[in-house]
């Protein structure tokens, strides 16, 4: 067996592992500036090692388990959401050359591996016995279904102009015509405000709205399990910025001709736009009402997420901008 | 629509915008001049009044007196005086009523001890106490390199 098939998986999981760390880290400096403060400065030159500590503190936590909780299933739900959070880096190409699978249905294995979370989540809610937890469980499943939705629907448009579910297909179909994001634009909102949902973020974080449900569904967690789920939340921002680079932004493609920067700090960057991104729209935005969630995934993103279908099929077969799509 | 990009606008240029934090455990504070600190005495001013330990209002100064040791002069001089900040409430109107501006305010602010016992300052500490004295009371104080106003 090739020593990169255990080997690479191990240094993925660390890259990740400094990803999540420095990405804390990064959101609270970026918030910290909009809010015209300095954000995290005393751990380490500079703040660096404050989500260490941060972590370090997690881990040497008392392990409390309710005594009403299900214990098993209690136990289970960190594990089951964080698995899927990870499996899915499984099918990201970063560059041309690295990568793990190359399998010919990527996207849609992205796509319905990450609904596994879900499962995860509404378990963590209902095995803590808390009804806050079950509400925030609920809650949570029933925001990520709905906008699974557009969100699977805002790439179709991606996977007819590229002629391919395989990410390094889509890529290549982007080095040739243009990226995705300006003949699909409104393909790349829906994706955009579908992934920020799906993320949990801010403005769609009702899952975890701290200030009326006591942080949802992981409230009775404490020490490493709560580490986990949030380590998931984290690592679904690694796998959801990769794959709208990879979707609409032209992956490692360079553009403007300016190929003496290497691919994949092509990737690291428009990765890093989309993480920023992020952080910013958290400290920009408030929470979204509740009644407005689910009116605004089936009756807005819904029908703008299939009319960009119907839009990309139609243009297809116009002669002069057959090209771009 | 324009109102979630204008906002994100507004967010944006308020990173580059100078900090309102401040350093504080690391860098003292700066204090509005009239801020009401931490008292200074000035024991050659006194007269021995008692007018601050009448006015105050907590009853936290303490003072005693001893004749001049210059026969020849009349009056008193400071022997003691004792602030208890256990119970000051940084009023100011000791240094109000103060007619020779003996006793005057810094903007020194800093007085958590882990013992109650250190809240008893005397005479000297309170002498020491002189940076950072109130602008208008610092043009009271001999200058240096005499009066040059």
């Amino acid at each position: 067996m090739d020593i990169w098939v255990i080997l690479g998986p191990v240094i993925m999981l660390f890259l990740v592992l400094g990803f999540v760390t420095y990405a804390i880290l990064f959101e609270r400096k970026v918030i910290g500036w909009i809010q015209n403060r300095v954000g995290p400065t005393q751990v380490g030159p500079w703040g660096l090692l404050q989500t260490v500590a941060d972590v370090l503190k997690l881990l040497i936590k008392e392990d409390i388990i309710p005594r009403k909780a299900d214990v098993g299933l209690f136990k289970l739900a960190p594990v089951l959401a964080f698995i899927p959070a990870f499996a899915v880096i499984a099918v990201i190409p970063f560059t041309e050359s690295i990568k793990f699978a190359d399998i010919a249905v990527g996207l849609l294995y992205y796509m319905s591996i990450s609904s596994i979370t879900i499962i995860g989540v509404l378990l963590g809610g209902w095995a803590s016995n808390n009804k806050y937890s079950l509400l925030g469980g609920m809650r949570s499943a029933a925001q990520m279904v709905s906008y699974e939705i557009p969100l699977v629907l805002s790439v179709v448009g991606v996977i007819m102009s590229a002629g391919s579910l395989n990410l390094t297909e889509i890529v290549h179909a982007q080095q040739t015509g243009a990226w995705f994001i300006f003949p699909q634009f409104l393909g790349f909102i829906v994706f955009l405000i579908a992934s920020i949902a799906e993320l949990n973020r801010t403005p769609f974080d009702l899952p975890e709205a701290e200030s009326e449900l006591v942080a949802g569904y992981h409230t009775e967690y404490t020490g490493f399990r709560f580490a986990f789920f949030m380590l998931t939340e984290y690592t679904y921002i690694f796998g959801m910025a990769s794959l709208i680079t990879i979707l609409y932004l032209g992956g490692w493609d360079a553009p403007f001709g300016l190929t003496f920067i290497p691919p994949l700090i092509w990737f690291i960057l428009k990765f890093s736009l989309f993480v920023f991104f992020l952080f910013w729209l958290r400290a920009t935005m408030p929470r979204i009402r509740g009644d407005q969630l689910m009116e605004f995934a089936w009756k807005g993103l819904l029908p703008l997420a299939i009319f960009n279908i119907f839009l990309t099929a139609i243009l297809k077969e116009v002669s002069f901008l057959s090209h771009y799509f | 629509m324009f109102g979630l990009l204008k906002g994100l606008g507004i967010t944006l240029k308020n990173m580059a915008k100078p900090k309102v934090t401040y350093k504080y455990p690391h860098e003292p504070l700066k204090m509005p001049d009239r801020f009401r600190g931490i008292q200074h005495f000035d024991p050659e001013k006194c007269i021995v009044c008692n007018q601050c330990a009448r006015i105050c209002p907590t009853d936290c100064i303490s003072l005693t007196g001893k004749k001049h040791p210059d026969p020849g002069k009349k009056g008193k001089i400071i022997d003691t005086y004792d602030i208890n900040f256990e119970i000051c409430i940084l009023c100011d109107l000791c240094t109000e009523v103060c007619p020779t501006e003996a006793i005057i305010m810094t903007n020194n602010f800093e007085l958590a001890t882990y013992s109650r016992d250190q809240l008893f300052k005397n005479i000297d500490w309170l002498h020491e106490n002189d940076q950072n004295i109130r602008q208008d009371n610092v043009s009271m104080k001999p200058k240096p390199g005499g009066s040059k106003a």
